[in-house]
Order: structure tokens, then sequence, then C-alpha cells
């Protein structure tokens, strides 16, 4: 091993000692032009950079380039221009060569609409984690919290086994900004038993910024972004398709979701995609008993159209989530006896065998998605994205118990209801790369109009916001550098009416909100093998209508809650540090972050508890704080045979508050995985086929303030999964991607600290379930 | 003339596709009608609990205790914690209402209890004094507790829990199933 490296190493200081001892006969010149391999029209300022040499050109406004002083050999160049796919080709220099380059430049404007976050030939200051293509399949039929726990430093907030919020760094629910199509996903999602109401499937792309990624996105992206991203639509004539089939013993679910995908090729450039889900899945059972009404109904369904030209082009997207979600029955609770009577329980006090029927308690909710996009270049400047997204937002909660009185309950209304409507607006001017620099202006509005019904929980509002940003990107000449800051302007009104029930009348509160913020982030990229990234960032977010007025009862709490209306904006001051190395048999990626948050909102326990008629409840009150999550999130490969590979990941979270000298509650604990994967390559008819076994440890979190929870936090676990997968080429362009796992293979018996049921039930025992994608 | 045709193919489609977008929408204001009109299905509260005692002998005077706490759960503290003053070694007849007297007039919540009577439980919880509770009223199977007789013994102090339990289909004559709908604990003195 260590042999190996040092030959690594001679021969690399060998080859650029031939380099150096040529240097007097390095005098040829590759030049040539880079042109649209549709129109043959110039590209300028593409970037034509030999691997080999670490240096390269920018080509004019011609679209000419010329490199000097090369040597006789074989490079490697990789050309790219702003936007486009990247185009690699291999050179052999003898003597002085022309070259032209054609990039598919067309292509550029298809991704740009679909990612327009940007940036291909740029390295982000603060790194992107994605799913990979196998991790994807390997997801299927999960809910997006699920989904998205397989990137490190990602846990998920769960209710039960349907209801999963995504955290990143200990963050979730409004701290946390989720991006469904470019678009901020506007719902409830405040609550901590609020999923994200969205389907998976209509993503071949989910994945997450790290960071405080205020600068673009707006408020509420403290702890990061989590991008749920569609594939570009068709650019040539035809159709192609997806069908997904998944299934899963636990629960008995099953998932079937169908893609289909359109160019019409008489009128070019005109392209459309229909997308559907549906799922189904019954009571969970945990190693030792089912659990009552854990069921679980989903259908949704999208459709895109777009109409693309090299200069200008418009696409729409329309997407419905609708889903009843089973609430476990033994949760319900009237009061702290309850509770205290439900904990001390070895089994749930109310049992259940298999079903697919959804009682009460149980939610349903209804979101609606539409978004139209615009895009015109504007000369050979920049482009102009102009974009309107309207969301509908539909939240009822039925309770376990219809209404006493009979009139009433005849209805069968839910107790609790919220409708939420959004309008989105945003324009957005992007600069084309102007030789080492590329600029991004925009600015963006938001309408909000949120109703209520039934219980009083949290109140009526209209909320409109306006923000301005400005990013500028540097690049040094021999790609090595990069520089990054940007800086926004936001204004928040918001108007709230909120009923009070002891004087019958409703009180108007009138909030505005002003941040100004900024950021500035580096990379620096020595080699090929080291990516070093720092970046600090600024993000906020105004209190939301249940910090400031939560008033009593919290039914599935069991606990009073009071909001204050004098809550101020919560700010994050986020530096994160991350180093990639990588290398034929090794892969590090290791992201360390310091995340200071002032007037930090959160839950503070306070005495007397509140006596009322159904009994004494602990009281807590929205409370400020300023707070300082810090970490690290380490992933690690490594090799031993080119088929034969160990996958460690770990994250460890310290998350304080320096205003109390205590921990913060409700943080994730720390943990670690070790997971190992053999990839055959010794059959003809099946392809990627892999074997791999993965054993999670979840440590006890031991950092929590004292008397803060009815419960200590369940000891630390271990969970045992197995999976095999493979590729089956059936005709032509066809595929079947087969993926078959286990989940807690030894059937553990365990609580995680982060699941609101953990009072009440032990988490899901074994689970098969196999995921069948036919691409066609 | 063909690209005619094909545009007016895509403006149709488009048109389709914009009528089934959208289709959801809040029929409502966040702008409340007046400034007085709760908000639509606004919840049921139970504010009050109320016992009545009658001596069986008719010797002892009458008597009332009571639980109020007007404004609901949570926000101002209940009003009214009565202790209960009872007589040594007697007999009364005891009647549990509730009510929410947020509604004016008062709503008494004890008769749709009582329509449901199959699936509630009132259970009483004696801890140092000499009192022995026994319900008196019955849903056909099982009893209900609305109405008890209260057998009191040496002087003592104490205190009583009044507990409504709701046991839709799980009822089984013990205090075990179910959630709790109302929980109070009165001081109690044997006098």
């Amino acid at each position: 091993m260590l042999s190996n490296r040092l030959f690594f190493v001679v021969v690399l200081s060998l080859s650029f000692y031939n380099c150096f001892a040529q240097n007097n006969t390095c005098n040829y010149t590759l030049s040539g032009r880079v042109v649209d391999e549709h129109d043959r029209s110039p590209l300028l300022f593409a970037t034509v950079y030999i691997k080999e040499l670490e240096r390269g050109s920018v080509s004019d406004d011609k679209g000419n380039y010329t490199i000097a002083n090369l040597c006789n050999g074989v490079y490697t160049i990789v050309v790219s221009h702003l936007g486009c796919e990247p185009i690699t080709e291999t050179i052999t220099i003898t003597k002085n060569k022309k070259h032209n380059f054609y990039p598919e430049h067309h292509a550029e404007e298809l991704k740009e609409f679909t990612l327009q976050e940007g940036g291909y030939a740029e390295e982000k200051t603060v790194a992107t984690k994605k799913l990979s293509e196998r991790e994807l399949n390997q997801s299927r039929g999960k809910s997006l919290g699920e989904s998205l726990k397989k990137i490190t430093g990602v846990t998920s907030l769960n209710t039960g086994n349907s209801i999963s919020k995504p955290v990143i760094h200990g963050m979730h629910s409004d701290r946390v900004l989720i991006l469904n199509n470019g678009i901020r996903q506007e719902g409830q999602q405040w609550g901590n038993e609020h999923a994200p109401e969205i389907d998976p499937y209509i993503a071949n792309n989910l994945s997450v910024i790290k960071g405080a990624e205020g600068i673009r996105y707006g408020a509420n992206a403290i702890a990061g972004v989590v991008l749920v991203e569609p594939k570009a639509l068709r650019d040539s004539a035809g159709i192609n398709g997806e069908l997904n089939l998944a299934g899963a013993s636990n629960g008995q679910l099953g998932v079937s979701s169908a893609m289909l995908d359109g160019n019409v090729g008489k009128l070019k450039g005109l392209s459309w995609r229909l997308q559907g889900t549906l799922k189904k899945s019954g009571n969970v059972k945990t190693p030792d008993y089912y659990m009552k009404n854990t069921g679980l109904k989903e259908y949704n369904f999208s459709w895109a159209l777009g109409f693309n030209k090299e200069k200008y082009g418009i696409e729409m997207f329309y997407s419905q989530f609708n889903t009843d979600i089973g609430i476990f029955s033994a949760a319900h609770i009237g009061n702290l006896t309850d509770l205290q009577r439900a904990i001390e329980a070895e089994e749930p006090l109310e049992s259940a065998d298999f079903t697919y029927t959804i009682d009460r308690p149980y939610q349903h909710i209804e979101h609606e998605f539409f978004k139209v996009k615009a895009y015109l270049a504007t000369g050979k400047v920049g482009k102009l994205n102009l974009i309107y997204a309207r969301q509908y937002n539909l939240r009822q909660e039925f309770d376990k118990h219809i209404s006493r009185n009979d009139s009433i309950a005849a209805l069968n209304l839910p107790e609790l209801q919220f409708e939420i409507t959004t309008h989105i607006g945003e324009l957005v001017w992007k600069q084309n790369r102007n030789k080492a620099f590329s600029a991004q202006l925009g600015v963006s509005t938001i309408n909000q109009a949120n109703t209520i019904e039934g219980r009083d929980f949290i109140p009526a509002f209209i909320k409109n916001g306006t923000g301005a940003f400005f990013i500028e990107k540097w690049r040094s000449k021999n790609f090595k550098f990069e520089l990054e800051a940007g800086a926004r302007y936001d204004y928040i009104s918001q108007q709230v009416y909120k009923w009070n029930s002891r004087e019958r009348v409703y009180n108007y509160h009138d909030f505005t909100y002003n941040n100004l913020s900024g950021s500035l982030g580096a990379v620096y990229k020595p080699n090929d093998h080291l990516t070093t990234r720092i970046n600090y960032g600024m993000a906020w977010r105004p209190p939301n209508v249940s910090e400031l007025f939560s008033d009593g009862l919290h039914h599935g709490a069991a606990s009073v809650e009071y909001g204050d209306t004098n809550l101020v904006a919560e700010k994050a001051y986020n530096t994160i540090l991350g180093v990639d190395y990588v290398n034929k048999k090794i892969l590090i990626q290791v992201e360390g972050y310091y995340n200071q948050i002032d007037n930090f909102i959160f839950l503070k326990p306070t005495l007397p508890a509140t006596l009322t008629i159904k009994g004494a409840f602990p009281t807590f009150n929205y409370t400020q704080v300023n707070a300082v999550l810090t970490g690290f999130d380490l992933k690690a490969q490594y090799k031993f045979v080119e088929q034969f590979s160990w996958t460690g990941k770990t994250s460890f979270l310290w998350a304080y508050n320096n205003t109390d000298k205590e921990w913060l509650v409700g943080m994730p604990a720390n943990r670690f995985s070790n997971g190992l994967t053999y990839e055959l390559k010794v059959f003809q008819l099946l392809k990627k086929v892999y074997l791999e076994a993965n054993l999670e440890t979840v440590l006890e979190q031991k950092n929590v303030p004292e008397n803060s929870d009815y419960l200590a936090p369940p000891s630390s676990y271990n969970l045992l999964g197995v999976g095999v997968g493979f590729t089956v080429p059936t005709y032509k362009q066809q595929n079947l991607v087969v993926n078959f796992e286990i989940n807690n293979v030894l059937n553990t018996v365990y609580r995680d600290y982060l699941n609101r049921f953990r009072y009440y039930s032990n988490e899901m025992g074994r689970n098969y379930s196999l995921k069948l994608k036919l691409t066609f | 003339m063909k690209t005619i045709r094909n545009y007016s193919i895509l403006a149709i489609a488009l048109l389709t596709l914009f009528t089934v977008s959208c289709s959801k929408k809040d029929d409502d204001s966040p702008v409340p009608v007046s400034t007085t009109t709760p908000p639509a299905h606004e919840e049921e509260l139970i504010t009050s609990l109320i016992i009545s005692f009658v001596d069986t002998a008719g010797v002892q005077p009458n008597v009332q205790y009571a639980f109020r706490d007007p404004d609901g759960d949570g926000g101002n503290a209940p009003t009214q914690q009565d202790t209960i003053r009872l007589v040594a070694n007697t007999y009364y007849n005891a009647t549990v209402q509730i009510l929410n007297e947020a509604e004016n007039p008062a709503e008494d919540i004890t008769l749709e209890v009582q329509q449901e009577d199959d699936e509630h439980l009132f259970c009483y919880d004696i801890t140092n004094t000499n009192v022995a509770v026994t319900r008196t009223d019955s849903d056909g199977t099982y009893e209900v507790g609305i109405t008890s007789r209260w057998s009191t013994g040496a002087v003592a102090n104490g205190t009583t829990k009044v507990s409504l339990k709701h046991q839709p289909g799980i009822k089984d004559g013990t205090c075990a199933p179910g959630d709790t709908d109302i929980e109070v604990t009165f001081v109690t003195e044997i006098q």
C-alpha cells in the first residue's frame, strides 16, 4: 500500500521533471474555435482546460482560443461553457495543432430550466450532497424525509413511521428550506408532525446543501436547503418513460409510479411529461406487536410542458399531492396520567392486527403546486429567468374522538383545518462568465394567506415579502481558486387576525421584519485529488405563527404552550470548512461547521405547571436564547480491491444554549455507520450487480437539559441492513433495475430519540423490500 | 397551414391544462367577516365540574363543590377549586355535572355523556380519607358514575380525584382503558 503510493509519487515527480527538462522544446500551440454544435455560432468565454497541466484558456468573442507552450504528449482537454455539460477530448500534440470543439450548446438551455441554481463547471463554496443513482433507487417507496437519511449529517424527525421530516445538522421544520422544482415549498412546515408534501418520484435528483444559504434563497435556510429536482424534459423527438414498483413486507406497502416523457418532433422544442404515483400501506409491525392505525394512502400526479428555443423558452409544471395518514391510536392521550400509563406499559395500551383501514385519528393533506418559468437570453451577456408559482395547501387533522354533540359529530368534520395559499414571483438575471467573473442578481416576492377552522391553534394571517440579492463569483486563471460573495436584503410584513376565545373578539397584530445578510466563500483545488472549501454564510427567519401565538394545551404533546408576540427574528452565522480528498483507493469527505444562532427560538419548560380541568400539565414558553450548533460530518471510502469497498459515515453534533449554559433539547444523537459493498462483474446478462451490508450505530443522546422531557432519551442501538441489486438490460436503451433490501435484519427492539412516538411504542421491526424500475 | 394546426392543438392543450390546474382554492379570507364572529367550527370547551351531595337521611344540609376554569385549558388559572367537606359517618347521594360555562346559557355536557354512556365512565379515587364511593347508575352493562353513593367514615383529611374516561368500544367497567377527558383533584375533609 505504502510502496504503491511511493511509486505514484515518484512517477509523478518524474513526469514533472520531464516536462521541465523539455521546456525548451515545449513551444507547440493548440488553437482553434469553440462553436455551438447545432448552429455553429461561436461560443464566447468557453473554457478550454488541459487537465494534466492544470491550465487552460478562455475563448474570445469569436470563439477563438489559443494555448501556447505545449510539449509533446497526450492531453485530456475539458471544454466547458456556462451551464453546459463539459465535453472531454483526448488530443495528441506533436506539432502546432488546430482543433475545433463543438459543445452541445443547445442542451445548456434545457438544463438551465430545471437547474436554475447553476454552476456546472463551477464549484460551490458549500458542498451539495446528492443521493447517488443507487441510493435513489434504494430509497424508492420511502417518504422524502426517509430518503434523505443516506446523506451524512441528515437525520429525520419522525412521528411514527409515516411522518418524517428532514433534519440537517440538528435543525428541521422552519429552519430547513425545501426547494421543490426550485420553488420554496410552502405549507404548514412549522409543525413537528407536518411532513413535506412532496412525492419523491417527481425527482431524479435529491440533494442537500448543508449550510446557511440565506443569500440565494431568502428566509428560513438556516440549517440548509433540500433540493427536489426533476430531470430535464426531452430535447429530441420521441417518447420515453419509467415505471417504478415498490413493495415492502412491513405494513404491506405497495407503491406504483409511472412517468412518460415526450417531445413533439413537428413542433421543434415542444416537450411534455406526465407522472403519477399511488401508494398504500397498512399497520406497521414492531418486532413484538402491530401499531394500531398506522396506515397510509397517497395519490399524486404531475405534468410538465416545455417549449424551449435557443434564445427563449417557457416551461410549466403542475403537481398534486394528496394523502391520508393514520396516527397511531395509542399515542392519543388525554392528560399526563394517560401519558405516564403509556410510558410505563410494556406494550401499547391499544392492540391491533394488520389492516389497511385508516381510522381516526388521522391527517388529510392536499398540496397543489403550479409553476411557470420563462427564459430569455439578453444578448451574449446573460440570461433572464422569470418564475411565477402558486401553491395551495390543505391540512385537516381528525381527532381520535368525534364531538360528543351528535349533530356536530354527524358532519364528521376535522377538528383542525388550515388552508394556506402562496404566490411566489422571482426575476433573476445571470451573467455569462466574463473572463474570471460571473454574477447573478434577482428579486423575489411572496404573498401568502392562511385561514383556519376548528380548534384554536394558529391564527389566520396575510404575509407579504420582498427580497433582492446579488452574488458575484470570481475564478482564477488556473482554475484553482474560486471566490464567491453575496448580499441580500429582505422585507416581510405580516397581518395576523387572532381569535381571542376569552374575550370573544379578534385581536389584530401587525409585524414587520427587515434583514440584511451577506456571505463569503472560497474554493481551493490544488490538484485533481483535493478540494477545500470554506464558507461564511448568514441566514435568518422571522418567528412563525405557532411561536408567536400558541396559547394553551397542545394535545399531541401533553403540554401547555405559550407563544410570545414579542419574539424577534432568528439570525444564523454559519462557518463551514470542507475537505474532499479522492484517489483510486480512498475517498474522504469531511465537513466541520460552527453555526452561531442569535435569538434561537425554542420551547423552554417553565414553572409552575398549568392546572386545567384535565389535570396539571407542564408549561412551556417560546423563548429566545443565543445558541451554538457545532459538529462535523465525515464520509470515508476505501477500496480493498476493485470490487470490494468499505464505507464509513459519522455525524457528531453539539448543540448548546449559551444563554442558560445548558444543552439544547431534541437534538439528534451522534451516530456512525459501517458498510461493505461487493460489486460483481462476472455476469453477461446482469449489469451493476452489488451486494451490501450496513451496520448503523446510533448513540444515546446524553447532552440534554434537565427536566425537559417526560422520559430520558432511549439508549443506543445498532441496526443491520443488507441489500442486493442489479440491472438487466432488456432491449436497446431499456433497463430493468432491481433492488432488494432487508432493513433491521435482526429484528432489533429499539426506540429513537427523534421519534415523537418513542413514549408509546418501539420502532418498526424487520422489513423486506423490493424495488423495480423499468426504463423504456 | 400545418404549423397553424399544430399551434392550435398546442393552444387547446394549454387551455385544458390551465383549466385542470389550480382547481383547489381557499374560499375563505384571512380577514374576519366581523370582529366578533368566531372561526368556523370552534372547539367545544369543558369549563366546570360540579358535584352535588344530598344526605340520604335528610339531616345534613345539601352541599355543592366545584372546579371552574372559565377560559378553558391554559390562559387564566382556574377561578374556583373547592375543598369537598362532608360530615363523618353519613351516606350521601352525589351527582356530577360538567358544563361549558363559556357559552351563555351554559351548556350541560353531562347530557351528552349520558347519551353516550356506554363510552364513558366516571372514576373516583380517594386517598387518605375514610370514604367509600359506589356508582349507582348503569349503561345497561356497566356503571357510568354520573350518580353515586358516598359513605363517609371517621374524621380525616385527604384528596378525591374525579376523572371522566372516554372508552369507546373498550369499556370494561374498570378505569384502565381509554383516554382521560377530565381529571380534577379536590382536597377532601371529613369533619
